[in-house]
């Protein structure tokens, strides 16, 4: 057995899957349990959000996987981060404020939630194509990045560029409103 | 995968359609910088570069990139050709003589807030030369709303309409009053752009495309989600048109935000929000417009009837001009649901006149603000003939016109509009229109007791201070001028209006744009 046979056998499609879910699901459960510390409940949904990416990516959404590292992982938490700071909370004041019927509300929807999806598991397996004739089709580069490239840069270059500066006039507007010098 | 060529046909591209649009997304772009440039410099070609210069240098550059998108939109307007889309396989929008004379009336209005702006700016501390960039960002945004004939079109140049605009309410940051403005207009302007967001993707979901036109081919009145999708759309767009329910903000947005800034939200931001009204309705929703009637009907007399009635009991001029713009939207919307190009003309026809009659009243008030401070309040007004009897004049001709009065162009606007209205209710013998008309009416005649009440107050009423020094700059001179001028000849002779070297007839121009649109 050559070194390059192992290491297929370590890391192929079924145990990336296996990984990246695990990660995702445990992650996720750290952003829910942390109570003491919300800095650390964030940086676990980093860590949940790095995971989902590479799921994303497993389906062959590329754009997708990397738009989640850059817009969730990246901006958002961030922002998350900011605000956690700046408020300054403490893990006990967190905890006080919940509601018994707020926790009967979650639950229930998690329960539903578990059903729901139970239900659509057992339906994709007597169903192992998982084609159906309704749902339109698709090439088999659709959602590659360069699929994406081609679409943005030739049907809706317009509105590509126009993204562009609406980008550029929220950063003015950003930047005029919160300058520190007042003059 | 061999992916490595990249192998695509290249779409065909037409800039010379959207040449304005490009004119004004250049300066857009190039404004920053050169500010960013001047403000680093100690001195340009041997003059001392201050800020109150740098304010008129960016305000010049600026009227000249609209300048110039004025006169291509007029030239398209005035020699009307074969449409041709800018990337024809995938139209986004529809450069078409309702889009051109949209994005006329949107450049004359932001051309006359940039003149009327540097003196104002500096005089409340306010004098940052992003001002300028963030005004034309905004009226790209317009440009491309009132033209846009695709739903991710409407939404993204809705949002460039919006966010520059938002940041100029709070323009003023030392004025608590300025960042009150600026915060609400965001919050209940995300929140509207949430609404419509929302609609467009139920839309999307029960219709299978984001064409306006393609929705139009399947919308089904019958089915709900076609339905609500198409209310939540319209909730967006009526919030930018402050038409109520949807008004709360308009003033205490309109009182708080600059002046100036107050005169280009009233007129700009509404000429583009009934640009994609017009498209919306006319092309998407037009299978669903008997559902959507009632709801528009409800809402244009609601408008009025609110919008006059509140502002007969303000204070202070700019939320008095805020209900009466709220009231405007009211008579505006008449226009709206009267079938086929009568109303879409009308409304076109009003938006022009509006457009100079609110700058002009805006303008006025921008003019007195004094130390820092705005002379907004109607009592402040008192004795302005004798302490400065063009501003009281140019005043005094905004609110007749904006009351209806005639000779003034408001009266040619509001009866074009009524006259619509009656006539499309007697030909298909629907006497709700004529209701509306009714409304419209009497809602006018109510206007009268607000909107007479500023001349009365500068003409009959003694100073309460000593004059101010005349501080007048020749660019407001100027606005003033071309604002009260307009008011006049658009009132007296609609048909005959004299531009420079062109004789003009307003009412065959728009009903001729307001065809183009419809298929």
């Amino acid at each position: 057995m050559t070194f390059g046979e192992i290491v297929h056998l370590v890391i192929n499609e079924q145990n990336l899957f296996i990984f990246f879910s695990t990660v995702a699901i445990l992650s996720a459960l750290g952003v829910v349990l942390n109570l003491s510390n919300t800095v650390y409940a964030a940086l676990s949904l980093v860590v949940s959000m790095l995971a989902l990416a590479g799921l994303f990516v497993m389906l062959n959404a590329e754009f997708v996987g990397v738009l989640q590292v850059m817009i969730y992982a990246g901006a958002i938490v961030v922002l998350f981060l900011f605000v956690v700071m700046l408020l300054n909370l403490r893990g006990g004041e967190m905890a006080a404020d919940r509601q018994p019927f707020l926790k009967l509300v979650g639950a229930g929807i998690v329960i539903a939630a578990t059903v729901k999806l139970t239900s659509l598991l057992g339906a994709a397996r007597s169903n192992p194509s998982g084609i159906q004739k309704d749902w339109m089709p698709v090439g088999p580069e659709f959602g590659s990045v360069r699929d994406i490239g081609l679409v943005l840069y030739t049907d809706y270059l317009l509105l590509f560029q126009v993204s562009g500066i609406l980008l550029l006039a929220g950063i003015v507007a950003a930047v005029i409103l919160a300058k520190q010098k007042v003059d | 995968m061999e992916t490595s060529v990249l192998e695509f046909t290249a779409p065909e591209l037409h800039f010379g359609t959207i040449s304005p649009l490009l004119t004004v997304a250049l300066g857009a772009v190039l404004l920053p910088i050169i500010e960013a440039y001047l403000s680093r410099r100690k001195s340009f070609l041997s003059r001392p570069v201050t800020r109150v210069w740098i304010g008129f240098m960016l305000s010049f550059i600026s009227t000249i990139f609209l300048a110039i998108a004025l006169m291509l939109t007029l030239g398209k307007l005035s020699v009307p050709q074969a449409e041709v889309a800018f990337n024809a396989a995938h139209p986004m929008i529809a450069m078409d003589g309702t889009a051109h004379f949209l994005i006329a009336t949107i450049l004359l209005s932001a051309i006359m807030t940039i003149l009327v702006s540097g003196r104002y700016l500096a005089d409340v501390g306010a004098n940052y030369g992003e001002y300028y960039a963030l005004v034309l960002a905004s009226v790209l945004g317009m440009m491309l709303l009132a033209a846009s004939t695709n739903m991710i079109m409407l939404f993204v140049s809705l949002e460039l309409m919006s966010i520059p605009i938002y940041a100029l309410a709070g323009f003023r940051r030392l004025s608590v009053r300025s960042n009150e403005s600026a915060m609400k207009y965001f919050i209940i302007g995300s929140f509207a752009s949430g609404l419509m967001l929302y609609g467009m993707a139920l839309l999307y979901g029960a219709t299978g495309s984001v064409g306006l036109a393609e929705i139009g081919t399947k919308f089904d009145p019958e089915s709900v989600l076609h339905l609500l999708g198409a209310g939540l759309l319209l909730i967006g767009l009526t919030f930018k048109i402050a038409a109520v329910p949807f008004h709360q903000w308009a003033p205490d947005v309109y009182e708080g935000a600059p002046t100036t800034v107050s005169g280009f939200m009233a007129t700009a931001v509404k000429v583009a929000a009934f640009g994609a009204l017009f498209r919306v309705l006319s092309l998407a929703l037009q299978p669903g417009i008997e559902s959507l009637y009632g709801a528009l009907w409800v809402i244009a007399a609601l408008s009025m009837t609110v919008g006059n009635v509140m502002a007969m009991i303000q204070r202070n001029v700019k939320r008095m001009l805020a209900y009466s713009s709220i009231a405007h939207a009211g008579y505006l919307l008449i226009g709206l649901i009267v079938p086929g190009s009568g109303g879409y003309s009308a409304i076109m026809f009003y938006l022009l006149v509006y457009t100079f009659m609110t700058i002009g009243a805006f303008t006025v008030i921008s003019v007195l603000a004094k130390d820092h401070e705005d002379k907004d309040q109607i009592d402040d007004l008192a004795g302005l003939s004798v302490l400065r009897p063009f501003l009281a004049f140019v005043m005094a001709v905004c609110m007749f016109s904006l009351a209806g009065i005639p000779p003034f162009a408001g009266f040619m606007a509001k009866f074009q509009l009524f006259k619509a209205a009656i006539q499309a209710s007697t030909e298909l013998g629907d006497s709700s229109l004529l209701w509306l008309a009714i409304i419209g009416v009497l809602n006018s005649a109510v206007s009268l007791y607000y909107y007479l009440r500023i001349p009365v107050v500068m003409y009959m009423r003694d100073p309460e201070r000593e004059a101010d020094p005349d501080s007048m700059a020749g660019f407001e001179r100027l606005v003033l001028f071309v604002c009260a001028a307009a008011v006049f000849v658009l009132g007296i002779f609609p048909h005959d209006v004299f531009v420079i070297f062109w004789d003009v007839d307003v009412i065959a121009v728009v009903s001729e744009a307001a065809r183009s649109m419809l298929p």
